[in-house]
């Protein structure tokens, strides 16, 4: 049974985090996209976590909506990490070179970590 | 909506056959029935993960390249077993098409500076995901054959 995208916004450590679930296909353009607008629109943030851990399939629709918004973000001059991603779509993020844009962490509190730097 | 298909021409010994109607995300379908019926062939898990998302790529491309997305055309599909091989052949009536639209090879820096478009990556993970693609076409309907070799870390 499909699984439709969802999209949820919440700020974890001063980054903004974008956690999606269920299918990053064609379906996921509205989603991730008003779940964009709402992170940048709601705080300053420089950095932009996609997490993928409940993320069951990603199609090549879903990679051109991701290009399509890291493209979005480095011309806001804003990077973007991602956490969560299966073995597989790891190696499609290697394949497609999305790794060398996007740093890839294991898991969410990871890519948290790192993006917010040691506590003061 | 998948329904049972007559044998097609693709030799070997068959292990499903069915078809999908051209509707999007009908591609999902088609990946877990392929992935039931390989299920006991010894494709170690990557590569199921890798044959996976080439048949919904490939199945893709057959309902919108095509069949243009049209919901009465099915989208035939036929795994075999050939030799110590998996194929996976998938047909559409779409004749002589490009498979994936341009065969351009996708850069993601173009992409990224807006010089090439955002999409066009199927083909791409198609050929990335399996060891042999093969098309053929008779002028009505074009397959194209995906293959995972029974060889390496398993088939």
């Amino acid at each position: 049974m499909k699984r439709t995208c969802t999209a949820v916004v919440r700020e974890v450590g001063g980054a903004a985090v974008i956690e999606l679930a269920g299918e990053v296909d064609g379906g996921a353009a509205g989603p991730l996209n008003a779940a964009y607008e709402q992170a940048v629109t709601d705080g300053p943030a420089t950095t932009l976590v996609l997490d993928f851990a409940a993320v069951d399939y990603i199609n090549s629709t879903g990679i051109a909506l991701i290009v399509s918004v890291l493209a979005r973000a480095r011309s806001e001059r804003r990077s973007v990490v991602a956490s969560g991603l299966s073995a597989h779509y790891r190696e499609i993020f290697d394949i497609t070179r999305l790794s060398d844009f996007i740093e890839v962490f294991a898991d969410l509190s990871t890519a948290v970590g790192q993006v917010a730097g040691p506590a003061a | 909506m998948t329904s049972l298909r007559q044998p097609a021409s693709t030799p070997g010994r068959r292990l499903a056959a069915f078809a999908v109607a051209s509707e999007p995300g009908n591609e999902r379908l088609a990946l877990n029935q392929v992935a039931a019926a390989v299920a006991s062939s010894g494709l170690t898990p990557a590569r199921l993960e890798r044959l996976k998302t080439a048949v919904a790529e490939a199945t893709m491309n057959a309902i919108e390249h095509g069949n243009l997305s049209q919901p009465d055309v099915p989208v035939d599909v036929e795994v075999i077993r050939r030799g110590d091989d998996i194929v996976v052949a998938i047909t559409d009536r779409g004749g002589e098409h490009q498979p994936a639209g341009p065969a351009e090879q996708p850069d993601l820096a173009l992409k990224l500076e807006g010089t090439q478009r955002a999409r066009g990556w199927g083909l791409f993970l198609i050929r990335n995901m399996v060891d042999g693609l093969q098309e053929r076409n008779d002028g009505q309907r074009h397959t194209v054959e995906l293959t995972m070799r029974g060889e390496g870390d398993g088939v």
